[in-house]
């Protein structure tokens, strides 16, 4: 009855002291999400006006391209358009090409993980530098991220220390968490400095300003963008959000949801290029402007990518992201990898309790625990659904259109509490996996209410 | 048919219902004594902000807070205890290696420590690459939250770079653990002038 999800996620739950830290210390960021959203009390307001102006910007991009498009360029920075991953990946080479660039220090961009840049780029013959610290950890692990916002999150410090005495030469045996990350930041400086462009996704992209909006804490975006005088910015076309009072919105929303920070200590602007420099910037849609055209599933679209719904998550906490097969974790990569290819993901789908926590942290409301609830409707018409449930739907099915059956079967559940171990706990009962059954009542709840009830009111 | 077209008419295709615009009026949290918030804020963001002393001079408070800075980069003809003007310097390389660049903060946000700012040095990296960051920030100019500093950005971006800056470049990657200096400042201190 395993799906791909479940399979994946006994391997993550092997190792029992790790899965423990990895619930825990996603839960203690939910935590901190909760201390600081409570602290505001407008935080609901928020929401709902975030809500209401992402719906309004999605279903209003053409406009809103347009506007973005004429304020950049008279900032003077060049404009692209992908409709594809394919597309991303070639205009952002053409540039590089253009330039002579042999090596790229990058930002964390999860489109350029949807896009596959990097294999793309290195197989050209580019060096591509990941600056953000997790984002580096992964990349000298050749690893994928596990978490949108904390990459790293399950690595353990004496992985890194290790890595980094090999790679970066630090001393041996020392996973200090300061000493490796000063470590990195000595490394990656001179790579921001001897690179010979820079490149980052975006957070925000202002149309009435023409400005893209870059969130980050260690300031790897700004380092690189600075120390660089060609620039590129690579966006998804749900990015665009109208104007700087939105961005009033957005910005109280992202680090609260996110980490639990008042706000993170960088919101660039990068508006116009650098003197003799060039600022480019790539709009791209790769499947979002489908996924708009359907009534069930276009608010996903609202996703500000801050990752509450994984911290929150008690299937994400227990199984880690790479128990998904799609490279988004946790509630928000369910409902994207369904979208993105249904056959392909369907497996992720059963990585949820439905406990809706995930659509109650969302910032921007996107009613994620809803759209899976869907998603599973429609997995028998996907030609996804398990055959054993199937068949045991049909069998409860069959049971519940024979009351009589039905009140027999009732009778003789009581019978497992006495059944021996082995008849329960064995490979055939999923249900009887990593837990205890219930006990069986002796009497069913309608024999107790007739007993009872039905005859003090026939009384 | 160019990929905008093809976004662009995707777009058109797809999109079954306009939604309105929201009024945007929230009814924010009002900070009593903004000055004794801000400077809250910023030791929680893992900052420091401070007045300057009755009496003392930029100088003397770039001493006082920054005694073991040796070189250090400003542009401002108020301070004179500044090394060097990174706007004679050509290239980021020479400036690695500053410990303290001192610049203006145009207004603070006292939600989140956040301070304003607009490119005022010729080589944006200074901002960044320098270990320490002093701002100068009139007291008088704090706000609220987000939204009052949004209404006070200009729409038509000034220079070539803006941004917010709130408490020391940090990470958590490893394990959560908390650094501060992770690729930016390892320290900012907002002086409130």
């Amino acid at each position: 009855m395993s799906t791909t999800h479940a399979k994946a996620a006994k391997a993550f739950l092997s190792d029992k002291v790790n899965a423990e830290w990895h619930d825990k210390t996603l839960y203690m960021v939910r935590a901190k999400r909760d201390r600081l959203s409570h602290a505001i009390p407008e935080w609901e307001e928020l929401r709902h006006t975030a809500r209401d102006l992402k719906l309004y910007s999605n279903s209003h991009l053409p406009e809103l391209i347009e506007e973005f498009e004429k304020n950049a360029t008279a900032n003077g920075c060049h404009v692209h358009y992908a409709k594809d991953a394919e597309e991303y990946c070639s205009i952002i080479e053409e540039i590089l090409r253009n330039h002579g660039v042999h090596k790229l220090v990058k930002s964390k961009s999860m489109l350029s993980e949807e896009c596959n840049l990097n294999p793309y780029l290195i197989e050209k013959g580019y060096e591509v530098i990941e600056s953000d610290l997790g984002e580096r950890i992964l990349q000298l692990l050749n690893v994928r991220p596990s978490h949108i916002v904390m990459p790293a999150i399950h690595l353990k410090r004496e992985t890194v220390g290790k890595l980094f005495e090999e790679k970066l030469g630090s001393q041996e045996g020392n996973s200090d968490p300061t000493y490796l990350t000063h470590q990195a930041r000595k490394a990656l400086r001179q790579d921001f400095l001897n690179a010979d462009a820079a490149m980052t996704g975006g957070n925000f992209a202002v149309a009435s300003t023409g400005e893209v909006i870059v969130c980050t804490n260690e300031g790897n975006a700004d380092m690189g963008m600075s120390c660089q005088k060609l620039n590129i910015c690579a966006f998804g076309i749900d990015k665009i959000i109208p104007d700087l009072e939105s961005l009033g919105i957005f910005t109280r929303l992202l680090a609260r949801s996110a980490t639990g920070q008042p706000i993170t200590t960088y919101t660039s602007h990068f508006g116009r290029p650098h003197k003799g420099g060039e600022q480019h910037f790539i709009i791209v849609d790769n499947g979002r402007s489908k996924i708009l055209g359907m009534p069930q599933h276009h608010k996903v679209m609202n996703c500000i990518r801050c990752g509450a719904c994984m911290n929150t998550c008690p299937v994400y906490r227990r199984s880690g992201g790479y128990s998904y097969s799609y490279f988004i974790p946790g509630p928000i990569g369910i409902n994207l990898g369904m979208l993105h290819d249904p056959q392909k993901h369907s497996g992720n789908v059963s990585a949820c309790s439905l406990c809706l926590s995930c659509s109650y942290v969302c910032p921007a409301m996107v009613d994620l625990g809803e759209q899976i609830y869907i998603w599973r409707q429609k997995l028998d018409g996907l030609g996804q659904a398990n055959s054993q449930k199937k068949m045991m739907s049909k069998g409860i099915q069959f049971l519940m259109e024979r009351p009589s059956l039905f009140h027999s079967a009732l009778k003789m559940a009581p019978i497992a509490n006495k059944m021996p171990r082995f008849v329960l706990y064995n490979g055939l009962n999923a249900w009887g996996k990593e837990r205890e059954l219930p006990h069986f009542a002796k009497q069913s709840f309608e024999a107790w209410w007739k007993q009872n009830h039905q005859k003090k009111n026939t009384k | 048919m160019n990929s905008k077209e093809f976004i662009i008419n995707s777009l058109r295709e797809n999109i079954k219902e306009r939604f309105p615009r929201p009024e945007v009026n929230i009814s924010h949290i009002v900070y009593p004594d903004k000055l004794k918030q801000f400077i809250e804020i910023s030791t929680g963001v893992g900052g420091r902000a401070e007045v300057l002393g009755e009496g003392e001079s930029i100088d003397d408070a770039v001493r006082r807070l920054f005694p073991d800075a040796g070189r250090i980069a400003c542009n401002l003809l108020e301070v004179t205890c500044a090394t060097y003007n990174p706007d004679y310097i050509d290239t980021p390389a020479e400036l690695n290696g500053t410990d303290l660049v001192i610049c203006r903060g145009i207004f603070g946000v006292c939600e989140n420590a956040a301070v304003y700012f607009e490119q005022e040095y010729l080589q944006r990296s200074i901002y960044f690459i320098s270990e320490s960051l002093l701002i100068l920030l009139p007291k008088d100019q704090l706000v609220d939250t987000m939204h009052d500093a949004y209404r006070r950005v200009p729409n038509e971006p000034p220079g070539e770079f803006r941004c917010f800056i709130s408490g020391p470049s940090k990470t958590a990657d490893i394990e959560q653990a908390l650094v501060m200096g992770a690729h930016g400042a390892r320290q900012a201190t907002v002086l409130l002038v």
